[in-house]
């Protein structure tokens, strides 16, 4: 082996370059972070929060609610306007309307302080 | 003070149960009230304006109520925000702070019940809409 090679120079390393592998986990958690905060933001202002029976406090209904509506049927936006697809359109309305309007929905005062025994009458 | 201190466990009681049937309630009419405008309504203007059929007042009708849908699900969104921030409420520490919040849900519920009768108005519109139509294209001579 020849003594004379000049020998290269061990180069330092800065703190990063001997943990690039500890960066790149932190940057990716960092990416996750900022993507489910997005998405937290997203689900809660969109109203999705709201249909999300799957939440806790609300198993006890989850199972109540139709998860399919097949019965409900589309009506073709396409094809002749007729006595027959005026007559078909009218039959599928008047049973959907109907259906839409058996419920008073949100009907009641269940939220009254009489109700809720918490009356400011009473309150002193 | 002293009684919503001491009706506040029940109270709280109601309130979850409230909670919960209306979020059914929601999920329940919400998907009827959507699919009688997507399934329904903006088909048959589509198809009565693909025949070249005059379909101003049904669509008219149409676009009133998914303005009341859309305030409707804005509307519930509010109430059920109050709902749980009332829940938050600890009554036995901050009883005025939960009777204000009771109050104020309540509001917003009345709310909500109003823009449901709102939605229903506008199906019966859309009904005398389409009996029009129908009556129209009667007159028109159609047939099949």
């Amino acid at each position: 082996m020849d003594d004379n090679t000049p020998v290269e120079p061990i180069e330092q390393l800065s703190f990063w370059d001997g943990h690039r592998y500890l960066l790149l986990i932190a940057i990716v958690i960092a990416i996750a972070l900022v993507l489910v905060g997005i998405s937290m933001t997203l689900y809660v202002t969109s109203g999705a929060a709201q249909l999300d029976l799957s939440r806790p406090g609300y198993r006890s209904v989850s199972s109540q609610a139709i998860n399919n509506d097949s019965e409900f049927k589309n009506y073709s936006s396409t094809g002749p306007i007729n006595n027959d697809s005026i007559a078909e359109f009218k039959a599928l309305y008047e049973k959907q309307a109907a259906s839409a309007k058996a419920v008073d929905a949100f009907s009641g005062d269940p939220l009254s302080p009489d109700t809720l025994e918490i009356s400011a009458q009473a309150t002193q | 003070m002293n009684r919503i201190k001491s009706s506040c466990v029940s109270a709280k009681n109601t309130l979850n149960r409230l909670h919960a049937s209306d979020a059914l309630l929601r999920v329940n009419r919400g998907q009827i009230y959507e699919s009688m405008s997507t399934k329904l309504m903006t088909r048959f203007n589509d198809r009565a304006q693909s025949n070249h059929f005059d379909a101003k007042s049904l669509i008219s009708a149409t676009v009133s109520y998914g303005t009341a849908l859309a305030t409707f699900r804005t509307d519930y969104q509010g109430y059920e925000e109050q709902l749980s921030n009332t829940l938050r409420i600890d009554c036995t520490k901050e009883p005025v702070a939960f009777y204000d919040a009771v109050a104020s849900a309540r509001n917003k519920r009345s709310q909500v019940h109003d823009d449901v009768t709102v939605l229903h108005k506008y199906i019966d519109d859309y009904t005398a809409a389409f009996a029009q139509f129908a009556s129209d294209h009667k007159d028109q001579g159609g047939g099949n």
